[in-house]
């Protein structure tokens, strides 16, 4: 490897693996596996808000609904999208979704403290049984559900759900018909 | 240099016979049930069907269906499953397709997250419960 | 605006980030214009960033032990009920706090930098100085922006989450920190590599400068694997140290170039060869440490430890990428000052045994590489998702390492230049005769597995040569009238570089027969046991007794007691458990172990009837696992020999 040109090709070589690395980035490298619910009806649920007022997923037919299993102790990540998905809920309530939170595995007034601290405006219950989890197949905490207006499951976020996320997957699921 | 290409020629084959051989395909239950051919080894992965988990301790025998939404698995497992295994979550097996209806796991894989949290499951007892029956069942030194 | 910890330690963090960059820039403009002023200032700089790094570093500590969980990543690593010693620990248990772990070390060997040679190197130090200013700038960088540990959590959250279970261990303790002092340790011989190549002083030079670090380096880096196998091994409960996982491929891949590069530079010391090998050597090693830690935390590969996926992945690659086309950019414009001056004079001779070492060791790398990324590979090219896994690593390298054992023992004895058919049968007939009685006699003696075979028969090949070639040493050193704890102590000392490789090697061998014997000859079973019931395994009998459940500080433990037997000796009584830590997703075992020289027994709880009536276990009986660890011991005593002090030569 002497003069000139040649030489050049020494760190010209690199450049195929970093692109090739680079593209990494474009796939989803898991293997995650879909969840089979998509698609699927929403398992109903009856309970009571906080505020003492009734909350089922029935009476929300025809909306988008977005339902968020979180807890008080979950910690940082529920704590990260709690003010995302009340700035969320104040921005589409009007725009025909409903934001249901669902507090599960957690104590009462550690449950209230938290949706004080984040100021939450939407409705939010307690899932006393745990029948809700179970039904939705909530193995931890923060999940996110987003139903259409038929009331199938479209989307299952696991983990903190971010601004991007909620917005992209509310405007699609708003853009089709009832 | 002639010692030098006989060595990149026998690690050249090495490698290509290396991969050819023991590259695993990643499949979901529809794509194994399309051309399931038996003996070949592959990783499934579904979601545990929920009811599906049958467990005999003494037989070490695990059985459970995976699926997709679009197919399903029975699959079959000699020994205790990982600790992140549970009904209702996804898991991913390694194993070979029997030839006689079911899916022979060798292992099940498990994942750790590192990001999302966990309550305990309802369907285990609680502590307390788990203290109250093992007490009096310590081994006597 | 609210002052607290975190926004003290972000700001910290930033003028750490502008004086590195600074610093970086002055060492080059000082190097270049000759104004010693400039590098005075990047000195003084890098110090500074040194300090502002320890700060850093220190309130995040003291953070762990107030509990402040205004700070996310306190919250997210420790709770209430975390035992003290974890929480100063858990710095390191998660992406940011390892980042400060890294930063906090390149600032450490910038300082020692600064100290040692401004005054004996000053024309290569600026240049030095400022590649590793450069270097800690991207990890300040990475601190202030996509993986800051001071992001403050809002409302202060009255617990934390608690650090991973399987990091409450001795394992996880020390792993990361060797790992981390061999992967930094090699930005020091990289820095004055890039130094040599801009100065035009591309002799032997910086070769001998940076001989201990790069041996204290590959050292820390071969702990650091061996404390993660002992982790894998002794925690996560599969019976094994090591998978050929993304994650442990990452750090192997580095130590193989890295024992290349640690072999190569001693012919161009001696013959002045391979110049720009040893070149590209050791920028591929330090690229290698940055495409590691890119590859187990970008998210690209999937893998067991699944970690976040973040922008840290693009910042990595983007690094990675300046690294390698500027080092190699500036390896191409001095191409012609790395001309060789020394010829391979004979295939028999011992540039030509390093020569096929450094082969060996970079085509396990470059296997290693590739099957790493293969499944990225092939999902580029066809769309299928694919895993590669131990059988095709295995294939492959087991050859590669085997025959890197016969290159053990024969490349430090066999003649430079050309080995004459006398010198080698004076060298090597007796050991490799001795070799071949072994095989034989380890035939007779029942084991029938070729690879243990042919690897016990080249430990006894590799041992006769030194052995051989210490003992001629001794007695040539005992006819000039010492005696006998004089002539070998002597010897240590004053050759301490070959016998302290003598020694590393010794240790290598010990491993190598470590892996042999343990996968050949380990037993496994599972059982469901009765209270009372015994199951048994390769001479072993183990009696379940019973289970018991309590409380600790942070999580609840079921815990299995069985009573082992060997025969009818009583060896142990072993408590494997479960625990139940509340924030987790599943349990998590504890594996409980009798560790032996000859063998392990290894138990693993898994389920148990809730009143306690029977419970699964598994059981293992492992062959020589401990030899990994004992080797482990080896390398240290002789890595520390080669580092010796020359106490002839001049400093």
């Amino acid at each position: 490897m002497s003069r000139g040109v040649l030489r050049w090709l020494i760190p010209l070589a690199v450049l195929p693996v970093l692109a090739l690395l680079a593209y990494g980035f474009w796939i989803d490298p898991r293997g995650e596996v879909r969840s089979p619910q998509i698609g699927k009806p929403a398992a109903p649920f009856a309970l009571t808000t906080f505020g003492g007022t009734p909350l089922s997923l029935e009476a929300l037919r025809g909306r988008v609904v977005v339902v968020n299993f979180w807890a008080s102790w979950c910690v940082p990540a529920c704590y990260e999208e709690a003010p995302v998905l009340e700035q969320a809920w104040r921005d589409y309530k009007e725009r025909g979704v409903t934001l249901v939170g669902i507090n599960i595995q957690d104590k009462d007034e550690a449950a209230r403290k938290f949706m004080s601290q984040f100021q939450f405006s939407f409705p939010n219950a307690m899932d006393t049984s745990g029948k809700v989890a179970v039904d939705y197949g909530v193995y931890g905490v923060p999940e996110t559900f987003f139903i259409d207006k038929k009331g199938r499951i479209r989307e299952r976020k696991v983990g903190a759900v971010s601004d991007e996320t909620i917005r992209g997957h509310v405007e699609r699921l708003l853009a089709e018909p009832s | 240099m002639a010692g030098g290409a006989v060595i990149l020629a026998v690690l050249v084959y090495l490698v290509y016979a290396g991969v050819s051989q023991s590259v695993v395909y990643f499949v979901t239950p529809a794509e194994l049930l399309a051309a399931p051919a038996p003996g070949k080894t592959y990783r499934l992965g579904g979601m545990v069907q929920p009811g599906s988990l049958t467990w005999d301790p003494r037989s070490l025998d695990l059985r459970f269906i995976l699926s997709d939404g679009k197919a399903t698995v029975p699959v079959r497992h000699k020994g205790t499953a990982p600790d992140l295994f549970a009904e209702g979550r996804g898991a991913v097996v390694e194993g070979a397709w029997s030839g006689e209806g079911y899916f022979k796991a060798t292992t099940i894989l498990a994942k750790h997250s590192e990001e999302y949290k966990a309550p305990h499951d309802t369907a285990e007892p609680g502590y307390k419960e788990l203290l109250k029956t093992l007490r009096g069942s310590e081994a006597k030194p | 605006m609210i002052i607290g910890a975190p926004e003290i330690g972000y700001a910290l963090t930033v003028v750490g980030l502008f004086l590195a960059l600074w610093g970086g820039a002055a060492a080059v403009t000082g190097a270049r214009s000759g104004r010693l002023a400039f590098v005075a200032s990047a000195e003084r700089a890098a110090v500074a960033v040194w300090a502002l790094v320890t700060a850093c570093m220190l309130l995040l500590i003291h953070a762990f032990l107030t509990f402040d969980f205004s700070i996310r990543y306190v919250a997210a690593n420790t709770n209430r009920g975390t035992p003290f010693y974890y929480r100063i620990t858990a710095l390191w248990g998660a992406l940011e706090g390892s980042i400060i772990l890294w930063a906090w070390m390149l600032g450490l060997f910038t300082f020692i930098v600064v100290l040692r040679y401004r005054r004996r190197q000053p024309e290569l130090y600026p240049w030095v100085l400022s590649v590793m200013l450069g270097v800690l700038a991207f990890f300040l960088l990475v601190m202030a922006v996509p993986a800051p540990p001071f992001e403050r959590l809002t409302p202060v959250p009255a617990d934390g989450r608690g650090l991973n279970p399987l990091l409450e261990d001795s394992g996880m303790i020390t792993h990361p920190v060797a790992l981390y002092l061999g992967f930094t340790g090699f930005t020091v011989p990289f820095a004055f590599a890039l130094a040599a190549l801009a100065v035009g002083r591309t002799g032997e030079e910086w070769i001998t400068i940076t001989r201990r670090w790069t041996i204290i380096a590959w050292y820390f880096l071969s702990l650091g694997l061996l404390i993660g196998g002992w982790w894998s091994y002794h925690v996560l409960g599969w019976g094994g140290y090591w998978a050929w996982d993304p994650v442990e491929n990452a750090a192997f891949m580095p130590w193989l170039t890295g024992t290349a590069f640690l072999h190569s530079v001693m012919i161009q010391e001696r013959r002045r060869m391979l110049k720009l090998w040893n070149l590209t050597l050791i920028i591929l090693t330090f690229g290698l440490t940055l495409f590691g830690t890119f590859l187990t935390r970008s998210g690209i590969i999937g893998s067991v430890h699944a970690f976040t996926q973040g922008s840290i992945g693009v910042f990595f690659l983007s690094f990675l990428a300046v690294v390698l086309l500027g080092s190699f950019s500036l390896l191409a414009w001095r191409v012609d000052r790395l001309k060789g001056q020394g010829e391979l004079d004979s295939i028999v001779s011992r540039e030509s045994v390093f020569l096929l070492n450094n082969v060996f060791l970079v085509a396990a790398s470059f296997t290693v590489f590739f099957g790493t990324i293969f499944p990225l590979l092939t999902e580029a090219a066809r769309g299928t998702k694919v895993s590669v896994g131990a059988p095709f690593f295995n294939l492959v390298n087991i050859p590669l390492f085997l025959s890197l054992l016969f290159l053990m023992g024969v490349g430090p004895l066999i003649a430079w230049r050309r080995a004459s058919a006398e010198s080698l049968r004076r060298n090597f007939l007796k050991p490799v005769l001795a070799g071949l009685v072994a095989a034989a006699v380890l035939r007779a003696l029942g084991v029938a597995n070729m690879l243990v075979l042919t690897c016990m028969a080249l430990v006894v090949f590799v041992t006769g040569t030194m052995v051989l070639d210490f003992w001629r040493a001794v007695r040539a050193r005992r006819r000039t009238g010492h005696g006998w704890a004089a002539a070998t102590g002597g010897l240590l000392v004053r050759q301490n570089r070959r016998y302290g490789g003598f020694v590393v090697h010794l240790g290598i061998m010990v491993v190598a027969l470590g892996v042999a014997g343990s996968q050949a000859w380990s037993h496994s079973t599972e059982a469901t046991l009765a209270k009372g019931e015994s199951v048994e395994l390769a001479g072993y009998r183990v009696r379940f007794d019973g289970l018991a459940a309590s409380e600790e500080s942070n999580h609840f433990k079921v815990t299995g007691t069985f009573s082992v037997a060997h025969g009818t000796r009583p060896v142990d009584v072993l408590q494997p458990a479960k625990k139940f830590y509340p924030r987790e997703q599943t349990p998590i075992a504890y594996v409980d172990y009798r560790l032996g020289l000859i063998e392990d027994v290894y138990l693993v709880l898994g389920d148990f009837a809730r009143d306690g009536t029977q419970a699964t276990v598994k059981v293992q009986v492992n062959r020589m696992v401990s030899w990994l660890w004992l080797g482990g011991l080896v390398l240290t005593l002789g890595a520390a020999l080669a580092v010796l002090p020359d106490s002839r030569r001049p400093a």
